[in-house]
C-alpha cells in the first residue's frame, strides 16, 4: 500500500470512523480534527448558498466566535481560502502586515492565537466552505502535518457533501474507502444535473448522491446514465 | 458514387499518428519540433499561464513527437487514485482507458514503482487481463507510462498509446521522460496556486481545476446538447480566441457566474470541419492584452 493511500485511510478513519457514544458527525468533526492533526483549535464553516454561512462546528467557543467573526466581516484567512480556492497560511498574526485581516487579527491574537492555516473545502467549482486550524505559537506547519491537513480538507469536503445529500453517516466511510467513487463522469453528470435543476454543481452532486443511495447503486453508475442521457433529474 | 476530381489526399496533411515516416515532406523534424516545444514551454512558464491548457498542449505535442495515437497526463489525488488531468483528445474511449487504470495497467504499475513501463505489443504479451483487451479492442496495442516525479515522490504519470505494435527507441524514451518532467514543473509553476508554498497544495489545485473543467463540460453539454468531447473543444476554443484562462472560464461556467451572452457565444461557436491543429501561436499564450 502506498504512503498516500495510508495517509488517506488514517485521516479518514480519524475523522469519520465509528466510535462509541460519538456525537453526530456534524458536531464532532472539529474535535476529531484537533486530535487527528494535533492542532490547538479547529473550525469548519460551510456556505449554505449565495454567501450565507453556517459555522458547522468548532472545537471550542473561542474558535466558534472567531469563525463567525471573520465570515461576518467578510475578511479573514478562512474567507480568503474559500474565495481563492487555495490554502491560506499565516505563520504569525502578530508580525503579519497590519493590513492583513485588520479586524480579525486583533481579536484572534487576544484569544491566544498566533498562527492560522485555512483550507478551502471544494470540489472543482463547487465551493462548500473552509476548514481553519489555529495554533497558539507562531511557526509554519511541518510538511507532514500540512499533507495531513490537505487530506483532512478533502475528507471533510466529502463528509459535508454526504450530510447535504441526507445520506446516513455509515455510508461515508465505505465511500471514502473507494478511491474511484468520484471520477470524471460524476463531475460531468453534476454539471448536467446543475442545468436540469437550476442549482449549483455542489447541490447537483448531492442530488446525484442521494439518487444513487435511494437506488442502491454506485454513484458512478448513476452518473454514467446521466451522461448517456438515459436518466434526467427534471422529470 | 460521385466522381470527385482533383481532391488531393494531402488535403488533410496533419501528422497523423501511425503514418509512416519517410514521405520526405514533413513540416518539421522531431528535433525542430522538440526545440520548439521546449522554447514554448519556457516562454509560457514565465507568464501567468493556465495549467490545464499547458498540459493539454504538452499532451498534443507528445502525440506528434512520439508518433502516438493518444497521450494523457494522470495525477494521483488525495485518495491516491489516478485522475486524468489533460489528454491529447477528450474522446470517451481514451478517457475510459485512463480511468480503467485505477485497477491495473501501465500507469498504475508506473505510479507504484516510479519506473517507466514500456510495453511494445499487448497482442503478444499482456500482463493486464482487464486493461489489455480493452486497449487492444480500441486499436491501441502498444502502451507506455512514464513517471512524473518530484524528488523521490511519484506524483503521476504520462501515458502513451500507440496505434501499432512498436518498441520505443532510447531517444523516444528520453523525449517522453523529459515531457513528463516538464509536466511536473508546469504544475509547480502554476501562479494561481503559488502562494501556498506547498507542493501537495499545488497538485490539489491542478486536480480541482480539472474537476471544474469536467463540471463545465457537463453544463455545456446539457445546455447545447453536444458531447463532452465537443463541449471541451468549444470551451477551449473560446478561451483561446478571447485570451481567457481555460480553467477560469470553466470554473465560472460551472459556478453559474458566466454571463448568458458569453454562454451563447460558446454554444454558437461551432468549428465546422475546422482543423484542430494548433496554429503557430503558442498554444498556451495567455497573457492579458
Amino acid at each position: 500500500m502506498s504512503a498516500g493511500r495510508d495517509r488517506w485511510l488514517r485521516i479518514a478513519a480519524g475523522l469519520t470512523g465509528p466510535r462509541d457514544n460519538a456525537p453526530p458527525l456534524s458536531a464532532g468533526l472539529c474535535s476529531r480534527c484537533v486530535e487527528t492533526l494535533s492542532v490547538a483549535g479547529t473550525g469548519i464553516t460551510v456556505m449554505a448558498s449565495a454567501g450565507v454561512h453556517v459555522s458547522m462546528c468548532a472545537s471550542d467557543p473561542t474558535v466558534r466566535r472567531l469563525a463567525e467573526l471573520e465570515f461576518t466581516l467578510g475578511n479573514g484567512p478562512a474567507v480568503d481560502a474559500y474565495e481563492g480556492g487555495v490554502p491560506v497560511l499565516e505563520v504569525d498574526l502578530v508580525n503579519a502586515p497590519p493590513t492583513r485581516w485588520a479586524a480579525f487579527a486583533g481579536p484572534a491574537v487576544d484569544s491566544g492565537i498566533r498562527a492560522v492555516f485555512a483550507f478551502p473545502l471544494r470540489l472543482g467549482a463547487a465551493r462548500l466552505g473552509a476548514l481553519i486550524l489555529y495554533q497558539p505559537r507562531p511557526g509554519a506547519m511541518a510538511d507532514d502535518t500540512m499533507a495531513d491537513a490537505l487530506v483532512a480538507a478533502e475528507v471533510i469536503t466529502r463528509a459535508v457533501l454526504t450530510m447535504q445529500s441526507g445520506m446516513p453517516e455509515e455510508g461515508l466511510m465505505a465511500e471514502l474507502d473507494d478511491g474511484t467513487a468520484l471520477h470524471a463522469e460524476v463531475h460531468q453528470a453534476s454539471g448536467m444535473v446543475s442545468v436540469q435543476l437550476d442549482v449549483g454543481v455542489g447541490d447537483a452532486l448531492a442530488r446525484l448522491r442521494a439518487r444513487a443511495f435511494a437506488l442502491n447503486r454506485p454513484i458512478a453508475d448513476v452518473a454514467a446514465d446521466v451522461v448517456a442521457r438515459r436518466m434526467r433529474f427534471d422529470d | 458514387m460521385t466522381d470527385r476530381e482533383g481532391v488531393s489526399e494531402a488535403g488533410n496533411a496533419t501528422i497523423r499518428p501511425g503514418d509512416k515516416k519517410g514521405g520526405g515532406q514533413e513540416v518539421a523534424t522531431r528535433e525542430e519540433l522538440l526545440a520548439q516545444t521546449f522554447v514554448e514551454l519556457a516562454d509560457t512558464l514565465v507568464e501567468d499561464f493556465d495549467v490545464i491548457e499547458l498540459l493539454t498542449m504538452l499532451s498534443e505535442r507528445c502525440v506528434e513527437l512520439l508518433d502516438a495515437a493518444g497521450t494523457g497526463i494522470l495525477l494521483g489525488d488525495a485518495t491516491d487514485t489516478l485522475q486524468m488531468i489533460a489528454a491529447s483528445s477528450e474522446q470517451a474511449q481514451l478517457l475510459e482507458l485512463f480511468q480503467l487504470q485505477n485497477r491495473e495497467g501501465p500507469c498504475l504499475d508506473c505510479y507504484r514503482s516510479g519506473q517507466p513501463v514500456v510495453h511494445p505489443d499487448l497482442a503478444t504479451a499482456n500482463p493486464w487481463p482487464r486493461f489489455g483487451p480493452v486497449a487492444l479492442a480500441a486499436g491501441l496495442p502498444s502502451v507506455h507510462a512514464f513517471p512524473m516525479r518530484l524528488r523521490d515522490w511519484v506524483v503521476g504519470t504520462l501515458n502513451l498509446f500507440m496505434a501499432e505494435p512498436r518498441p520505443l527507441t532510447a531517444a523516444d524514451i528520453a523525449v517522453a521522460q523529459a515531457l513528463a518532467h516538464a509536466a511536473s514543473i508546469a504544475i509547480l509553476q502554476d501562479h494561481a496556486a503559488r502562494d501556498n508554498r506547498n507542493t501537495v497544495g499545488q497538485f490539489q489545485h491542478a486536480l480541482n481545476s480539472r474537476i471544474a473543467i469536467e463540471q463545465a463540460k457537463g453544463v455545456l453539454s446539457e445546455r447545447a446538447g453536444i458531447t463532452m468531447d465537443e463541449a471541451f473543444t468549444r470551451l477551449r476554443a473560446h478561451a483561446r480566441s478571447h485570451n481567457l484562462k481555460l480553467s477560469t472560464l470553466a470554473a465560472s461556467l460551472a459556478e453559474r457566474t458566466l454571463p448568458e451572452t458569453r454562454i451563447s457565444e460558446i454554444i454558437g461557436a461551432a468549428v465546422p470541419g475546422g482543423s484542430k491543429r494548433s496554429s503557430r501561436q503558442p498554444a498556451a499564450s495567455l497573457e492579458e492584452s
